[in-house]
């Protein structure tokens, strides 16, 4: 077997230089808890293990209004915090739903993000609520709206130099709602995946976001059915009308959790409960 | 490139050098002889690996034994104190929480991590914080009832 190379930097700065040293050739791992698998059936051989749990990224703090979160915060941190749950309740909830106990308690919001796996749960309210992701580097470091992030299934923009480090998340506007299908309560893939937020005025929807998971290659912002929201009066026809849209902007897949035709029928229904959720009606 | 771990296991420090790749799992299995953490998925799905890593269940095989470095690792051979089971470990014999025993240590350990923070857990607690933890005997009613029983002070003295 091939001499495998062990790194535990202690600050952002000696990672991103191991990043920019070992370039492609490096597996970042914080709680693991998305690497660890692969490793353990073969389906990746790391060359050089680069440990981010020591870089001090576990952090949430209110900065100007933002909600801000460091990229190694475990996701169980999200269920304990005050300030998360004043700010981003649609966040606690994804988190809240999420995996289990021993997953939560090191995996962390930033490995969720850069996983981009389209099933990931924290995903989905960050998009709803407009969240941007620091990349760092060794040449500087750039902000970038999530929606941007995704590029396929475990493909991001992120360079093979670039670690991203914190998650921000402006004041929060109108109201945001999770969903989530799985085949079970506890420790469940999703089957679909929403995130909505709806800024009303009166009944009036002058911002919308629809964010749908496990139903593309990437997780989708839905467009169409944000144009269609945006300006009109909030009621059960025209929440049904913007789910019939966001799920006709997606491109789901059979695999071993649903059939297609399942994710369209249940995504329907999912988008639609959210809206209305976050609409009052 | 072998490394040198230490770490605190049982609250005994543990020094030995281990390859990058090793989990926490092979290192406690493997290494040190301490069985009674299970290999079940090796995935993360059934938690019967779960070991308490400073107070907090952790996956052992999902956990990079470097990692662990400098970190307090309790495994189920640390639960009872002087030849004395713990209450959990009663409650669990007393409540015919146990068949094959397969999933037990585990269930024990997130038990207590749970008990730890929360002495007072509504059965739904102590469902949503155990659902991580696979029984293919199917002793769930069992085991929830073994944690309640703990937390309602009637365990009598191990």
């Amino acid at each position: 077997m091939q001499d495998v190379s062990y790194f535990a930097p202690t600050e952002v700065s000696q990672a991103v230089k191991l990043l920019a040293e070992h370039g492609k050739k490096a597996t970042v791992l914080a709680g693991g808890t998305d690497v660890m698998p692969k490793i353990n059936y073969y389906e990746l051989k790391p060359e050089v293990l680069v440990y981010i749990g020591g870089l001090g990224l576990d952090y949430i703090k209110a900065e100007g209004g933002q909600l801000v979160i460091g990229a190694g915060t475990p996701i169980a941190k999200l269920l304990e915090s005050d300030l998360v749950a004043k700010q981003a309740p649609s966040l606690v909830e994804a988190a809240r739903q999420h995996s289990s106990v021993a997953i939560r308690s090191v995996g962390t919001i930033g490995g969720n993000v850069a996983h981009a796996s389209p099933a990931a749960d924290l995903v989905y309210p960050l998009m709803a609520m407009d969240a941007k992701l620091k990349l760092v580097s060794a040449k500087g470091e750039r902000l970038v709206a999530i929606e941007a992030f995704f590029t396929g299934p475990g493909e991001t923009i992120l360079g093979a130099d670039e670690l991203l480090t914190e998650i921000q998340i402006p004041a929060a506007k109108g109201k945001a709602v999770y969903g989530k299908l799985g085949k079970r309560k506890a420790q469940a893939c999703s089957i679909v995946i929403v995130g909505v937020r709806l800024e009303l005025d009166g009944k009036v929807c002058r911002a919308a976001r629809v964010a749908l998971g496990s139903m593309a290659p990437t997780p989708l912002r839905c467009a169409k059915a944000e144009a269609l929201l945006v300006g009109k009066t909030v009621d059960a026809a025209l929440v049904a009308q913007a789910a019939a849209a966001a799920v006709g902007e997606s491109s789901p897949i059979d695999d071993v959790r649903a059939t297609a035709w399942y994710r369209r029928k249940a995504g329907t229904a999912l988008v639609a409960r959210a809206l209305a959720q976050a609409a009052g009606l | 490139m072998k490394q040198i771990l230490s770490f605190t296991l049982n609250g005994e420090q543990v020094d030995l050098v281990v390859k990058p790749t090793e989990t926490l799992l092979d290192v406690l299995r493997e290494r040190l002889n301490f069985t009674g953490m299970k290999r079940g998925c090796d995935d993360g799905d059934c938690g019967t690996c779960t070991v308490l890593i400073n107070g907090e269940p952790v996956r052992s095989c999902l956990t990079l034994a470097l990692t662990a470095a400098g970190k307090d690792v309790v495994t189920i051979e640390g639960v009872a104190k002087d030849g004395k089971l713990h209450p959990i470990q009663k409650a669990f014999m007393d409540n015919g929480a146990v068949q094959c025993g397969f999933c037990t240590p585990a269930m024990v350990l997130v038990a207590k991590a749970l008990l730890d923070k929360n002495p007072h857990p509504t059965r739904h607690d102590v469902v949503y914080y155990m659902s991580g933890n696979l029984c293919r005997c199917g002793c769930y009613d069992e085991i929830v009832d073994a944690v309640l029983a703990v937390a309602n002070g009637k365990v009598k003295e191990a």
